[in-house]
């Protein structure tokens, strides 16, 4: 599976935007254009953090990245990690004037994206792969077994068995479940929770990428 | 014309062939014919298990091989009027025996029999699938161990897939005073993850290992609690509804008596 050259994911209050390294500026230029034209609705005034775990652009060149991305998407950017100094990220620009939350990443980013459905219980050994978008399942997935979406995992029963949502490495795809119990559990390159144990808390949960870069699962209420 | 029913259960040693025997027998005895047929070629035991092991000249493989007829390779069992065996050969490999082979073994059977039980032997591989090849019907065997229950899991996944149906659970080897103690999984457990019907369940009992070393069923002598439970679900296949009783843990006054009934 490809990595993408661009990942856009919530962060705190704002955006980061994490950046392949080795690439040149012009296809991540070309990368972050198509990941921004998927917004819907488009993001403005919003902090971007600008994430380079590996050395990828000069200093000049960010410098035009930061441009472009406050002339033409109207994203301001708030500060850049790169390997040196990721312990204290140099704060950049002015702080967001508009924050987006995670439940409004959840709900609008995948409008244009498809769903399979699957009518029953998934059982030990098989497998359900669907890269395209997201998997529903009208039953459970049991232990043993695996489901892997492009998009989000939806299980109308017990997910006992194995996860994995974004598999095309977006970072905003989720997990809900019934009973959320799984053996495994990954969302894009982050891979499972603290431990939930084996036994069911009785009600429909979710699991995403909270802000502080582990999966976090809550009581699922709604989108 | 009978039908096929496949006992199977992924795991080994959940009790497959024990179960095979007594519900072969138990339908004998309630009058129905029965043809069990021992598909675990190179490792059979349903011979052993219902003490025919001395009486056997032909298997399945020489049918195949056409060294004899179907008929002649049955063999009969002398305590029960209508049972037969159909034994696995001992020195071959379950490589050696296609699925469609024992398919038009099983549809031939079926002609004569009202049932035809397959004792699967463990495993997904060649051998299981022989064994289900000509199953319309499966009986699924299996301890409450999430091991066992995963490989039931498995495969029922597989049978489905073949699109055998109906898919009956048998949950062997249960012990309410674990299940009391926090220590077994329970009924609806168990049901809750396989999610098939349920067809019985046989309570531990120490009277099964006896019957199987002396090589009579143990549904010949009706009174362990196994028996019963054997055949209470011979009759449910036989089509009559008979609930499904709770098993329940022993308490102070139930395990007295048990004592006793035990001096005796």
């Amino acid at each position: 599976m490809a990595h993408p050259i661009v990942t856009l994911r919530a962060y705190g209050d704002g955006l980061r935007l994490i950046i392949r390294p080795n690439l040149s500026i012009t296809e991540i230029e070309e990368a972050i254009q198509q990941e921004l034209a998927r917004m819907n609705p488009p993001l403005s005034e919003t902090s971007v953090q600008i994430d380079m775990r590996a050395p990828v652009l000069t200093d000049k060149e960010l410098e035009r990245l930061k441009t472009k991305l406050q002339k033409t998407y109207n994203l301001q950017t708030r500060e850049v990690a790169s390997p040196d100094e990721t312990a204290a990220p140099v704060v950049v620009a002015a702080p967001a004037t508009h924050t987006i939350s995670q439940t409004l990443m959840l709900s609008h980013n995948e409008s244009s994206e498809q769903s399979r459905i699957v009518p029953q219980t998934i059982r030990s050994g098989q497998t359900e792969d669907f890269p395209q978008g997201s998997l529903i399942i009208y039953g459970d997935v049991n232990q043993g077994a695996e489901v892997r979406a492009g998009g989000d995992v939806i299980v109308l029963g017990a997910l006992r068995g194995s996860a994995h949502a974004g598999t095309n490495g977006r970072l905003s795809a989720v997990v809900i479940a019934m009973e959320l119990v799984p053996l495994h559990l990954q969302i894009g390159n982050y891979i499972n929770p603290p431990l939930l144990g084996q036994k069911s808390r009785g009600y429909p949960e979710i699991a995403h990428i909270g802000s502080k870069d582990i999966i976090v699962v809550e009581r699922f209420v709604k989108f | 014309m009978g039908k096929v029913i496949v006992v199977t259960s992924g795991k080994g040693g959940v009790g497959k062939t024990t179960s095979t025997a007594n519900l072969g027998t138990a339908l004998a005895l309630i009058g129905k014919t029965v043809a069990v047929v021992d598909a675990d070629v190179g490792l059979r035991n349903l011979d052993v298990v219902m003490g025919l092991e001395s009486r056997i000249i032909y298997t399945s493989m020489d049918v195949i091989e056409k060294q004899c007829e179907l008929q002649k390779a049955l063999v009969r069992d002398r305590r029960v009027e209508g049972l037969m065996l159909l034994a696995a050969s001992q020195k071959n490999d379950k490589d050696d025996i296609q699925p469609e082979q024992m398919k038009s073994i099983c549809q031939r059977l079926t002609v004569n029999y009202d049932f035809v039980l397959v004792d699967s032997p463990a495993g997904i591989e060649r051998g299981f699938q022989n064994a289900a090849a000509g199953a319309e019907e499966a009986i699924i065997v299996t301890t409450p161990d999430v091991s066992a229950i995963r490989d039931a899991d498995r495969i029922i996944g597989l049978l489905q897939n073949a699109r055998v149906e109906p898919i009956n659970l048998v949950l062997n080897r249960f012990s309410p005073d674990l299940v009391k103690s926090g220590n077994m999984l329970d009924k609806s457990d168990v049901l809750d993850i396989l999610n098939i019907e349920l067809l019985g369940i046989i309570p531990e009992d120490e009277a099964v290992i006896a019957s199987t070393n002396r090589g009579i069923p143990l549904v010949h002598s009706t009174s362990s609690s196994a028996a019963q439970a054997y055949m209470r679900i011979a009759r449910r296949l036989s089509g009559q509804q008979i609930p499904i009783p709770d098993l329940h843990a022993k308490n102070f006054f139930s395990g007295i008596m048990e004592w006793f009934s035990r001096k005796r």
